[in-house]
């Protein structure tokens, strides 16, 4: 069993490499990207000013670990499953005697830890020439709480990946709900560009219902340790709740869609 | 209690027997719901508030049984609905309502067992992985079938070998001409020795030497392994070199489920007979002995009724000018174009 995910593993990767031009690019933009939002939040700063209840350390620390998030939580492949089921390329996975989910998060594993690698050098290059410190909890409990919550939400943010993209079974046109979902929920609300808490309390407040910061912000603000052990307690539990959530909802819309599948082509 | 018994008995083998054959479809339907856009900018806009939903039948009442070992040829012209019964044979879709099993499973379930005993080969898809090698998609085949080592490398040997691929194996998928991609790609879907075989279309696009090799390989392969195949093609030559029986479907319906040479006796009542004239005639004194398909001095073609046929070519010997005679049948080709297009032969 294990056997054929280490090869899915490695089939992805072999893919990647007979395209590296095509990855380099992707991971420059995403270097750029990093780096244009470290400048600027670095430029708001003057001399021991705190902003937003961000000391300068805290919000460089914060910068990177989104940088660090975005390659272990956001990567997916998983969003290619509507273009397989639109031009009916799922057809061949659905031949294959191996469960369509597993394989599907096996992919995004490989593109995960990929990514990883490169975000590393690109965190530490930042970090050299900016100069910047990087701040780590003091209690170990942090740690852990970092590390289950950091669990939760790689299956948090795959089950609700693949739930959006097998919508494609009933839409013909994901690319609208790719770009929503892809662009202001994840990326704002999640809490990629900036900290979600310099936001107007009652607007934090009903994000928090969201799944979404539960896949960056949150595991963030546990590493820096501005959540209290029974905040932590409630995130993990919304953060669980979410899972279950998009996990039942994802075999459902797949039960159901499946069935709408037309396997077009050929 | 002995009747009961020998009745219990009568409809367990009864059911066996049912179950016997490897396919088994019976009244299958399948309909697909496709949206209608209106051409244009104002079209797609209206389409996203009012969308027009229009049913079209696939597959309309189809029922056939395969045993195990027979190599069926499936004919039909595009959009008759044979690539839609495999795709519902092979589990990839959902059918409405029938009955279907395949080597006694439900399809639809898509079982584990029942993947690993099937393959389907679509001839305008493909399954190699685009960007690497054809050998790393029959390694990652190994492992997702769970072949174990020996069996694949003899199987991996053996294939490549009847199929002369030794020297494109390694080379990107994406640069090998269609004809060696297409016989990569039966290899990738016969590795894990396929109890069922459905082709789709395995030769389309292949030139002509290509075609033959693979029809060669397709007969091999049948006869060696016991295996059931039931092939699709627009090409006549394919299935009549491959297939004994074969199945005739259009709009979604059965036409035909018999021996080839059937075919003919069943849908054409007429026979050829072209004859080569040693003087030019009048032709309207040729019409008659049957109805002239063809004049063009000296060759002539009649189509005559078939019990009348002796007939006609003796009358034609005595009272015309001969140079050489012929009787056949009309070719299987032209029948079946018939058949789809309605046309009575005559």
């Amino acid at each position: 069993m294990i056997k054929k995910y280490v090869h899915i593993f490695k089939i992805t990767f072999e893919e990647y490499f007979a395209y590296r031009l095509n990855f380099f690019l992707w991971r420059f933009r995403s270097f750029v990207s990093f780096f244009a939002l470290v400048i600027f939040w670095l430029a708001v700063y003057g001399p021991g000013e705190n902003v937003f209840g961000y000391e300068r350390s805290q919000m460089a620390t914060y910068l990177i670990g989104v940088a660090f998030l975005r390659s272990l939580v956001l990567a997916s492949r998983s969003f290619e499953i509507s273009r397989h089921i639109r031009q009916g390329e799922l057809s061949r996975y659905l031949l294959w005697p191996i469960g369509i989910k597993s394989f599907w998060f096996g992919r995004d594993l490989a593109d995960k830890s990929i990514n990883l690698v490169f975000a590393f050098f690109e965190i530490g290059l930042v970090m050299l020439t900016l100069k910047l410190n990087f701040y780590f909890p003091e209690k170990s409990i942090y740690y852990l709480i970092f590390f289950v919550l950091i669990l939760l939400s790689i299956l948090l943010y795959y089950f609700l990946s693949f739930s959006i993209s097998i919508l494609a079974f009933w839409t013909e046109d994901v690319w609208a709900t790719r770009w929503l979902l892809g662009i202001i929920f994840l990326e704002f609300l999640s809490g990629a560009f900036f900290p979600l808490d310099i936001l107007p309390s009652w607007a934090s407040r009903i994000i928090y219902f969201t799944p979404f910061p539960y896949l960056v912000f949150f595991p963030l603000k546990v590493w820096l340790g501005q959540v209290t052990a029974a905040d932590s307690i409630r995130v993990l539990f919304i953060c669980f709740f979410w899972l279950v959530f998009f996990f039942v909802l994802s075999n459902y819309l797949w039960k159901k869609g499946f069935k709408k599948y037309g396997a077009y082509g050929g | 209690m002995v009747a009961y018994k020998a009745k219990k008995l009568y409809h367990v083998s009864s059911f066996l027997r049912f179950m016997d054959s490897v396919i088994n479809v019976s009244n299958l339907r399948k309909t697909y719901q496709v949206s209608k856009t209106e051409p244009g900018f104002l079209g797609s806009i209206k389409s996203l508030v009012n969308r027009k939903f229009e049913e079209v039948k696939a597959v309309d009442g189809v029922s056939l049984k395969i045993n195990e070992g027979e190599l069926v040829g499936f004919i039909g012209p595009n959009g008759a609905g044979k690539t839609t019964t495999l795709k519902c044979l092979s589990g990839l879709l959902h059918y409405d309502t029938g009955f279907v099993s395949v080597l006694g499973f439900n399809p639809w379930e898509r079982k584990d067992e029942f993947l690993k005993q099937i393959a389907l080969v679509m001839g305008q898809k493909n399954q190699l992985w685009w960007d690497l090698p054809p050998i790393e998609t029959f390694n990652l085949n190994k492992v997702i079938y769970e072949i174990p080592e020996k069996e694949y490398k003899n199987n991996l040997e053996e294939l490549v070998t009847l199929l002369e691929v030794q020297d494109v194996i390694n080379i990107q998928t994406r640069k090998l001409s269609l004809g060696q991609r297409m016989k990569c790609e039966l290899i990738a879907s016969l590795l894990h020795s396929p109890k069922v075989l459905f082709l789709d279309e395995p030769t389309i696009g292949l030139d002509v030497v290509s075609q033959k090799k693979l029809r060669d390989f397709i007969r091999a392969y049948n006869q060696k392994n016991k295996s059931t195949i039931i092939l699709t093609s627009h090409y006549m030559d394919d299935v009549k070199e491959l297939c004994k029986r074969i199945i005739i479907i259009d709009k979604g319906r059965l036409l035909f489920d018999g021996k080839l040479e059937e075919i003919t006796a069943r849908f054409a009542d007429h026979k050829i007979i072209s004859v080569v004239l040693a003087k030019d005639i009048d032709p309207k004194k040729l019409e008659k002995i049957g109805k002239v398909r063809e004049y063009s001095f000296p060759k002539v073609v009649f189509f005559v009724k078939r019990e009348v046929a002796s007939m006609a070519a003796s009358e034609l010997l005595q009272h015309f000018p001969i140079a050489d005679l012929n009787i056949e049948e009309v070719p299987i080709e032209d029948i079946i174009r018939e058949v789809f297009t309605g046309k009575n032969l005559a």
